[in-house]
Formats: structure tokens, sequence, C-alpha cells
């Protein structure tokens, strides 16, 4: 056992120990914890944003004569509008250029990647049989993975009651969810395990000294 | 049957100390716990091998204290790998939480090599060997403005250096000059890498992502979008294990040792599962 003289090392510690209390019930450690983990987020990402982006990006270059940034300044300033009841219309105008910018940027970007890549990843061609690295399973593979897509997405339609040929198929489909709800839980599980041993290696680690 | 009665309403609080106990004894009393490497972690390790000189690595580190246990053990073996094959490195963060614990895992890993070196010319030396271009928001304009420059996207780096002062950037100018981009993130960060980098620029994009979303980036691993993918702890353990056997790096494994841990919280969570099952099925049929 070494125990560590570090300072912040035992405030880590002690911070760990207040949000794994909560873990046996609320108490003013957890809540003090937690808000001070809030706190100390928010006020560094301010004083970032200050000093590392709205500082060298606008103020500096400003007052240097980039005087067309005074434009990016006005229209940003526009947020505030948000809290002056009579000029509050004119938030809208930040939020119009931002939300048309983004959709203009994402709509073509998206409808190549998650639509169209997806859809030729599905088709049965000998190009995705290799790329499963399976050898001739890459085969059987793809065609679960084409039943499977077609089976839950039948699944999804709703014009048409689910009886026949269709009531087969989302029938199918509802296995082939219901293993994916399953997959997805147990990585969750391994992911909160995971931020668990993370958390005990740092106390029996760094702190106690218990472990190497 | 009043056992079955008993487990079946546990006190959560004894699930939870159960569970303490059992993550904890494989850490304090280690064995050694075999790591198979996946196709995943295989393809992205044998991408980065094959970047060629004049290209460089970016890693994208988007992690935050809250997904640093499963992810930063990615991001130090990538690193080491990095380093160890003398690959030239750009660092970056989308976000602003990361900065500080992707510097972090820089100078650990720059310290591990640095002690054994004896000549300059073995010694990481930044700005020749690697540069952290730090932070620049919103995540769309490095997305997309690093296709066409990169030095005009971070003008200046971490530390507040000109970027195309810096040697290792002189012949860097933008997404054609980056051989792989990494983005070990707990979030949909390495998504936009390929929806909005790789879709108009073509770039080779890899990803360390937690356990938790796998499912949702294991389709874009199958239609090739990721050439390379790492999962959760298991994930960054099955790295550690290449650069160990192929490259002959020895250091501290965090994920690997975490490995026995993870494997007995399985199984534990298996039981309790099937116990509470049982005694579902049990009662309902009283």
């Amino acid at each position: 056992m070494n125990i560590s003289f570090d300072f912040w090392i035992w405030i880590g510690a002690f911070l760990s120990l207040c949000i794994f209390s909560f873990l046996y019930k609320d108490n003013p450690f957890y809540k003090f914890a937690e808000h001070l983990f809030v706190g100390v987020t928010n006020g560094y990402f301010l004083t970032f944003t200050v000093h590392r982006v709205l500082v060298p990006n606008l103020f500096k270059p400003l007052f240097e004569g980039k005087l067309w940034l005074i434009i990016s300044f006005v229209v940003g300033a526009l947020y505030v509008a948000r809290f002056i009841p009579k000029v509050s219309w004119l938030v809208r105008i930040p939020i119009a250029i931002t939300i048309g910018y983004y959709t203009g940027a994402s709509i073509p970007a998206v409808i190549q990647t998650d639509i169209i890549r997806q859809i030729q990843g599905t088709i049965l061609t000998p190009q995705n049989f290799q790329a499963w690295h399976a050898g001739t399973m890459g085969v059987v593979w793809s065609i679960i993975l084409f039943i499977g897509v077609l089976c839950t997405l039948s699944y999804f339609y709703f014009s048409k009651e689910h009886k026949g040929v269709l009531g087969v198929t989302s029938k199918i489909g509802i296995i082939f969810i219901m293993i994916g709800f399953g997959a997805a839980f147990g990585y969750t599980v391994m992911a909160r395990i995971s931020l668990l041993i993370g958390r005990l290696q740092f106390l029996l680690g760094d702190w106690l000294g218990i472990i190497k | 049957m009043k056992l079955l009665d008993y487990l079946t309403k546990l006190d959560r609080r004894v699930i939870y100390l159960i569970l303490a106990i059992v993550v904890i004894l494989p850490l304090v009393f280690p064995s050694t716990q075999k790591v198979r490497v996946m196709t995943p972690v295989q393809r992205l390790f044998n991408t980065v091998e094959m970047i060629p000189d004049e290209k460089i690595l970016i890693i994208d580190f988007d992690y935050d204290p809250q997904t640093q246990p499963e992810l930063e053990p990615m991001a130090i073996a990538l690193l080491r790998h990095a380093f160890k094959r003398r690959i030239k490195m750009a660092a970056l963060s989308l976000y602003v939480q990361p900065l500080g614990l992707a510097k972090l895992a820089m100078d650990q890993v720059i310290e591990e090599f640095n002690s054994e070196a004896t000549t300059t010319a073995d010694s990481i030396i930044y700005g020749k060997d690697y540069v952290f271009l730090g932070w620049q928001p919103p995540p769309i304009i490095p997305l997309l403005g690093m296709g066409i420059s990169i030095s005009d996207v971070y003008k200046t780096d971490y530390y507040g250096y000109k970027t195309d002062s810096l040697p290792m950037m002189k012949n860097v100018k933008n997404f054609n000059d980056v051989g792989l981009l990494i983005s070990i993130s707990g979030a949909s960060a390495p998504l936009w890498w390929i929806t909005y980098s790789q879709t108009k620029y073509g770039v080779a994009v890899g990803a360390g992502v937690t356990a938790v979303s796998a499912s949702d980036f294991y389709a874009y691993f199958q239609t090739g979008q990721f050439s390379g993918l790492m999962i959760g702890m298991k994930g960054g353990a099955e790295y550690e294990e290449l650069i160990e056997t192929e490259l002959k790096i020895q250091q501290r494994r965090k994920a690997s040792e975490a490995l026995g841990s993870l494997t007995a919280a399985h199984i534990t969570i298996i039981i309790f599962i099937i116990i509470g099952n049982v005694g579902y099925f049990v009662r309902r049929r009283k």
C-alpha cells in the first residue's frame, strides 16, 4: 500500500467518493460534487471560448482593422435580443442563418452517408461478401443482413395490416430488432462497468496505491 | 422458494456491493487474460501501418472525464503506435472538454519515448513529430474547412504558435496530406467525420468509440466507411495487444488489466438476470 501525497489526487478521490455515495441514497455530498462538476465545466467552457475563440477570431482582428467582422459580431449579438421583449424577434435572424447553413450542409451529406452508402452495403454483391473478412461465410452474413434489413423495414410498414406475407416478415423483423436491443444492452453493461473499473483503478491505484 | 423470493426482492444496494467486490478482486489479484484481436481492430492497426511517409495521422481526441476509462487506453495505444513507427501526428478536439485529457495522454506517451531516447533523433519533438492543433468551434468548421486548408482553420495551435510555421505542417496542406483520421469519441464525432469530411474530401476515417454506442457504428464499418474500429475497453485491450506483439512495446496496459474485472462483472450480471427471470416465471406460475 502506497498512499498518494498529491493534493489533487486526494481532491479527485474525495469527489469520486461523493458521487459514489449516491448509490446508497441522495445526500449533500453527492449534490456538492454534482454542482461543482457542472460549475467547473461551464466555467472552463466559457473561459476557453472567450480567450481561445472570441479574442483571437473576432476582437483581435476587429481592432486590427478587419471591420467587416463587425457584421458577424452584430449578427451573433442578436442572440441576446431574446432577453429584451421589445426586440426579441431579432433573435430569428441568427437562428435562421444557422439553421439554413446547417440544413444545406447536412442534407446532401447525410443522404450520401446514411442512405446511399448503407443501401449499397446491404445489396448482395461479391464486394460486400468480402467486406465481412469471413471467407465463404461472408455470403451467409450478407444474406442474413439483407433479410434482416428487409424484415425490419417491413415491421415499420403500417399502411397495411400485418397479415400474410407481411405478417411473417414483420415477425422475423421483430426477432432482428430484439437481437439488436440485446446487443445494445450488452454493450451498455460493458460500457458502464468499464467506467466503474476506471474509477476503481484511480481509487485503488493512484490514490491508495493498492494496485499497480 | 423463500430463497428465490428473497433474491428477486434483493435491495439494489446489495447488488451494488456485490458488483463492487466482484470488480475490485480481479484488480487487486490480477490474472492473465488472453486478448483475442477482432477484425475491426486488426484493420485499424493495419491501416495505421500503411500510412505513407509523406502523409500524417490525425487523432481527434473527443472524450471527456465521463468516458475517459474506456477511451483513454485507445488513445494511448494509438499514440504509442504512431510514435514507434515515426508517423507524423496531429491532434485536435471538436469539443473543449477533451483538450486537457488529450494533452495528458500525449505528455504521458512522449515521456515514455523521450525517457528512453539517447539522441535528439530518437526523441519525440513538438512541431517536428507531432502538433496539437487544439480546438476550433463549431465542429463544422474543421470538418469541412480542413479539406481546403488545415492552417486556415487552425491559424494557431494549442500553445499559440502559428500553425504554418511548424516544420511538420510545411508539407501538410489539407486532407490530401492525411493518411488516416481516427476519432476517439464518446459521442457522434466519428459519424460527423464520415458524413462531412469523408463524403466531400474522401479522407479515410477510423474510430474508437464507447461500448454503449457500438451498435450505432458497426453499420459504417461493414460498409467500409470506417477503415477500422475499436469498441470499448475490449477494443483498447485488443490494440494494446497488437502494439505489444507486433511492435514490442512493453508499457502499462490499462485496458487489458481491466479485462478480468470486466469478465467477472459480466458473469455476475448474467447470473442476476437469470435469477430475476426465473423468479419472475416462478411467481407468475403461482
